[in-house]
């Protein structure tokens, strides 16, 4: 081979390389999801899915982002598997060639996150609400308040109103673990006493046991930490054996509603907690364009990913608009951090804070014929 | 004191669901011997269509229980016709079957999930009322679980004992080959073992929807208790079943009373573990 | 690509997982349902040696394996005392209580958040972070896995594993501790599950309680079920197909949120369809066939009584000696006062009504029962304290009325597992010495040969025993007894319903035995036969000797002629 030969053949080369870095648009964007599209507790994945999907079909309907078109990719981690949501992570960026996902519940964000970390991709995480998702990779955000900022608000809420002895209940999960550790330090940092915290697993037949020993130790007021719809369950059960003591939660759906049916009636949920009000136009749209799609109103899990998405939709655009290459995750963590505040579908706007952890308006909720009704809001720490 | 009477009536009001639960499999573990994985499933379903009857075809609940009951017991015989029947006729080992039966597992816990969706399915139109004694409280729903167990237990035991059919069944627990020898139908029996069993199953199916609601998840706690009550209550022993039901609720409860309850699962294998190995035959041992 | 090698690394990790419970339940025959245990605690191991320690990956899985076969043998302890339904929920139980302890050790296991940031397998200073430079270290070390458990399989052990799995009762009487057996083969089996767990939780970098439920022991059960227990290629295809169905499911495109469950609906349907083609599993359990063409032309075609080793000894000389033998069960004496005796070359008949408690004399003999009164000598040893294989070694061996035969092992693998002292039947040397045992095998194969000659069966060495005629079976309990190399031999009616020809042949063989200078017991209801071979007749009754002398004298007794003859 001559030397011009050569020369040509590394011109050509640097040629093909400055072209893939102009980087045409691709034929769609794709956005990545992992959810618990099966398992223990697959309707997580419908809601979270379906949230995440109308945002795409909205966004697509608009024309996408400059005539391009948005997908969403779901991936199935089983209700929380580590592996299915590792395989299903690799699939995503391999074969599907996503630079953003949505991942749910803490450990399989935690499974996840290494590999979107070495990858960089962006992940925006709207279940999941252990403090170990925060601050471990630049490329890891989260969309939702953390239990540890929640516990904080619900504590002071509680006494507030009157309540000296207080008592927990949860599941035996990363998510009850996190609840009732920051809980219990903000409410003895009060001063105040801590009766009874009880744990039962998730799979768990039954949850008399740990109601029966929560009411015998006489509290003022419950935390109700556990899940959707064991939230709604637990509810019931405080309510059936003659409680009537207030309920606090930072998690509760429409799921719970039913669950609970007419024992609802005066729970009150402290959290970011999503309702579509007339004060805020948007949520309107959300929740009527939701119902119309699912024929359910939308959750707060619902809201997160649809929001998410409008996120990862907005940081695309703003990427693109700066122009090079810039359909990749580190031009999408740049584009956030350059202004990290996204109009949100709670109301007003959300922040990144520079843990990763988006600010969003913390309220007082209380149940009234199974809707909630805002009160006030508060203080997420 | 109070904690103990209300963790006491816990365990008797969960101790009957077990037993209904344990019941059911017994009738077609101890009869067939096939490991029927999927009685949880099969259970699950007959809730759901329980749930639908009452609550999109507008039935009163005690018609939907009825067809509800009916339709589980066809449910249960068809998993074994096109199911189990095949392998039974080839002769296959156990676990194969019971390779098989998980396949039928994850099926109709998918096709729950797809048919019903995945939310949770209550029922509000049943109203019921909480009772006391003392300091301990009760529903009505706990009452029902109770009187379910007793009655469907009776009936049973004495379906068992004095009819032709269930004599017949009691021979094949015995002794399958001895059975078939004597000119037993073992075809027709399994599938009446299975009619029944699954009909148990919904009756608890049915009082679980009112008590705490519906998932496409609930088969599978629900034959893993069935399981284990009837193998710690001795194979093949109704009574020994039902015991056993009682017995883990009763640990369940009551192990937890001056325990962390995170650690319930552990206190109740812990005792079952022990129990086991003290009694290697379950607890009604058979001749 | 990743993606690819991705689902690769689970294969290998399944693999190992499948191979190793194969181990277990499809060559031990024991059902403990409590893989994941093992899975988890080789993750765990890792996750918390790695994490808190600092220590890197060779290490934290050698610790990992250590620590896993520890709670192997644990777990084993249950496996002796109970079988079959009862160790499936004792181990489904312990694999609960495993769950909860790695949910409420926060401090140690991170409790259900477990251990994020473990760091990678380094080789050679290069972090394997990724899959595509996992793949390689995954593959060698389900080779490694595969390589130890095949081995494992193909040796003397695992041929003495199989007759447990056949019959716990017939392994014992030739010579089997099933205690030790059972021990080594759980720490095996927890061992290199540990080692899938080591390489998981360096490959994820992430450990929680989740991974490791009980439904993570049924998908592996599922792999060696749909692979073909026994057989450890079979695990291998079990565990690639449950991986790679669903993987290749995902790129079925279905349409909305229920994609997934319709997926699960295929996947179930799949699995039992290929059940209902392959009832048995996909491959048949694999023939470890004895190295026996190499040895079989020289070997006569009917042995001649040298095959057997002559015992020592005078002829005539108490080898034997029961004295007052008691037993009762519960209140009901079986046997009451039993007083034998047995000589070298002597044959003696036990004989008497139904009940008499023949047979459980023959227990209490062979360590079967422990005696609740009486001594038994041999050679002037006490008997009555040991186990049953422990009794074997002693020198005294019996058969089973039920003949108890290891149906599913071919006619030389019956003979071979009962040859006593194999160097293979030592893991350690299976492993370490592996010339030593392979020369052992050669000769244990000649003389199993050997011995298939001598009871005529050399024609039928390779044919499975589930295949044989009534009469041949009779003959390979005996040709099983004399493997044992006991010198006394205690026969459950070896003669019963055969033809006289057959009678004719054991008859034969007996009298060799004899002449060899074996102390020889049967139990026998055919009197042409007894007065045959028997020196002497022992005629017990509820359980205690109402007479005894030599045949001939003893059918004269009228009073016992009454009695029993009728």
């Amino acid at each position: 081979m001559s030397k011009n030969s050569v020369f040509a053949a590394l011109l050509l080369g640097s040629v093909f390389a400055a072209g893939g870095a102009m980087a045409a648009d691709p034929e769609v964007y794709k956005i990545g999801g992992i959810f618990a599209m099966t398992g223990a507790s697959p309707h997580y994945g419908k809601v979270m899915s379906g949230g995440a999907q109308l945002a795409v079909d909205e966004i697509n309907a608009k024309g996408g982002i400059d005539g391009t078109k948005l997908q969403l990719v779901v991936e199935d981690h089983k209700s929380g598997s580590a592996q299915a949501a590792v395989a299903g992570m690799n699939r995503l960026i391999d074969v599907e060639g996503v630079k953003a996902v949505l991942p749910s519940f803490s450990t399989v964000t935690l499974a996840t996150m290494p590999i979107g970390d070495q990858k960089k991709i962006l992940m925006l995480n709207g279940g999941g609400v252990s403090a170990q998702t925060v601050g471990t990779s630049p490329y890891m955000f989260n969309i939702r308040s953390m239990a540890s900022d929640l516990a904080g608000g619900i504590a002071h809420r509680a006494a507030d109103q009157g309540a000296k002895k207080l008592a927990q209940i949860a599941i035996k999960s990363e998510f009850g673990d996190a609840t009732i550790a920051a809980t219990t330090k903000a409410w003895e940092g009060m001063g105040l006493k801590m009766v009874a915290a009880e744990q039962f697993q998730a799979d768990a037949a039954n949850i008399d046991t740990q109601v029966a020993k929560l009411r015998a130790s006489q509290p003022d007021a419950i935390a109700n930490w556990p899940t959707t719809p064991q939230a709604g369950l637990a509810v019931k059960r405080l309510r059936e054996l003659g409680m009537k003591q207030p309920v606090y939660c930072m998690e509760w759906t429409a799921e719970d509603s039913k669950v609970a049916g007419k024992h609802a009636e005066g729970v009150e949920v402290v959290t970011d907690y999503f309702a579509a009000t007339d004060e805020n136009p948007w949520s309107k749209r959300f929740a009527e364009a939701y119902k119309a799609k699912f024929g359910d109103m939308p959750d707060f899990y619902a809201a997160n990913y649809y929001e998410g998405v409008y996120v990862i939709a907005e940081l695309i655009r703003r990427s693109k608009a700066k122009g090079g290459d810039y359909y990749t995750g580190e031009r999408l963590v740049q584009a956030l951090w350059e202004n990290p505040t996204f109009d949100s579908v709670y109301g007003k706007t959300l922040t990144f804070r520079k843990n990763g952890v988006a600010q969003k308006p913390v309220a007082v909720f209380r149940l009234e014929n199974g809707e909630p009704k805002f009160v006030k809001f508060t203080s997420a720490e | 004191m109070d904690l103990l009477i209300q963790l006491t009536l816990n365990g008797l009001f969960n101790g009957a669901h077990f037993a209904l639960l344990a019941m059911g499999f017994a009738l077609i573990f101890g009869t067939t011997g096939v490991v029927h994985f999927a009685y949880g499933p099969v259970y699950a379903v007959g809730a759901y269509i329980v749930w639908a009857l009452v609550a999109l075809a507008g039935l009163p609940f005690w018609a939907a229980v009825i067809l509800g009951v009916a339709a589980t017991a066809a449910f249960g015989v068809a998993s074994y016709l096109f199911i189990y029947r095949p392998f039974e006729i080839g002769g296959s080992p156990p676990f194969v079957v019971l390779v098989a039966s998980l396949g039928l597992f994850i099926v109709l816990k998918n096709l729950i999930g797809i048919v019903f969706g995945t939310d949770v399915k209550t029922v509000d139109s049943v109203a019921y009322d909480v009772h006391f004694v003392g300091d301990a409280f009760f529903t009505t729903v706990q009452v029902g679980q109770v009187l379910a167990a007793l009655l469907v237990g009776c009936g049973i035991a004495l379906f068992l004992r004095a009819s032709r059919y269930g004599k017949a069944i009691r021979a094949m627990a015995d002794n399958r080959e001895m059975a078939t020898v004597i000119g037993i139908d073992t075809k027709r029996l399994s599938i009446l073992v299975f009619a029944l069993g699954s009909a148990v199953s919904a009756v608890a199916g049915s009082l679980v929807l009112l008590r705490d609601g519906l998932n496409p998840n609930m088969g599978f706690g629900a034959v893993f208790v069935a399981f284990v009550a009837v193998i710690v209550g001795g194979v093949g022993s109704l009574r020994g079943a039902v015991i056993a039901g009682f017995l883990l609720a009763f640990v369940q409860s009551l192990g937890m009373w001056q325990i962390p309850t995170e650690w319930q699962n552990t206190i109740v294998f812990v005792v079952l573990f022990g129990f086991l190995l003290a009694r290697p035959s379950g607890i009604v041992r058979r001749a | 690509m990743e993606y690819l090698a991705h689902v690769l690394v689970m294969v290998c990790l399944y693999g190992i997982l499948a191979t190793s419970f194969n181990l277990l339940i499809g060559f031990g025959g024991i059902f403990a349902l409590a893989h994941a245990t093992f899975y988890a605690s080789g993750a765990y191991a890792a996750g918390i040696l790695a994490t808190k320690l600092g220590i890197g990956f060779p290490f934290t899985m050698l610790a990992g394996m250590v620590v896993t076969a520890a709670i192997g043998l644990l777990v084993a302890f249950p496996a002796m005392r109970v079988g079959s339904h009862y160790l499936v929920v004792i181990t489904l139980a312990l694999q609960a209580i495993t769950i909860d302890v790695l949910m409420n050790s926060k401090p140690l296991t991170g409790g259900p958040d477990g251990i994020p940031g473990i760091p990678p397998v380094s080789l050679f200073g290069t972090p394997l972070n990724n899959p595509v430079a996992f793949l390689p270290l995954a593959a060698v070390m389900a080779a490694l896995c595969c390589a130890v458990a095949w081995r494992l399989g193909a040796s003397p052990f695992g041929r003495s594993l199989r007759a447990m799995r056949e019959n716990e009762a017939a392994a014992q009487a030739v010579g089997k501790n099933l205690v030790r057996m059972k021990l080594v083969v759980f720490a095996l089996s927890a061992g290199l599950a540990s080692v899938a767990g080591s390489l998981v939780a360096h490959y994820i970098a992430f450990v929680n309680p989740e991974s490791f439920t009980i439904e993570e022991t049924i998908l592996i059960l599922a792999m060696v079920i749909l692979g073909g227990m026994g057989n450890l290629w079979g695990s291998l295809a079990g565990a690639a197909i449950l991986v790679l169905l669903p993987e290749g499911l995902k790129f079925v495109h279905v349409p909305g949120d229920i994609a997934d469950m319709v997926r699960q609906v295929i996947y179930g349907v799949v699995l039992i369809v290929i059940l209902r083609l392959r009832p048995e599993g996909l491959f048949p359990e694999t023939v470890f066939r004895p190295p026996t063409g190499a040895v079989l032309p020289t070997v006569p075609a009917n042995g001649p009584v040298s095959a057997v080793v002559r015992a020592e000894g005078a002829p005539g000389e108490v080898v034997v000696s029961a004295k007052a033998l008691a037993k009762s069960f519960g209140g009901i004496k079986a046997v009451k006062d039993l007083t034998i005796d047995l000589r070298r070359g002597e044959i003696v008949g036990l004989i008497g009504p139904n009940g008499a408690g023949k047979t459980t004399a023959f227990n209490l003999l062979s360590g079967f029962l422990r005696p609740t009164g009486g001594s038994i000598l041999y050679h002037g040893r006490d008997l009555t304290k040991l186990k049953p294989h422990e009794v074997v070694t002693a020198g005294l061996a019996r058969s089973f009325q039920d003949l108890k035969l290891f149906t599913k092992l071919s006619v030389v693998e019956n003979i071979l597992v009962s040859l006593p002292r194999q160097p293979g039947d030592n893991l350690l040397d299976v492993y370490l010495r592996p010339g030593l045992v392979r020369r052992a095998e050669r000769e244990n194969v000649a003389r199993a040969l050997e011995i298939a000659s001598f009871v005529g069966l050399l024609a039928k060495a390779d044919e499975v025993a589930a295949n044989l005629s009534y009469a041949e079976e009779k003959l390979l309990v005996i040709a099983r007894l004399l493997a044992t190399g006991a010198d006394v031999l205690l026969l459950d009616e070896p003669l019963s319903g055969l033809d006289t020809g057959t009678v004719e042949r054991i008859c034969g063989v007996l009298r060799d035995l004899a002449r060899a200078n074996k102390a020889i017991c049967i139990i026998e209801h055919n009197l042409e036969v007894i007065r045959g071979v028997c020196d002497e007749i022992v005629f017990i009754d509820e359980g205690r000797v109402l007479t005894k002398g030599p045949p001939d004298t003893l059918m004269r007794d009228r009073e016992l002629a009454e009695r029993y003859f009728g």
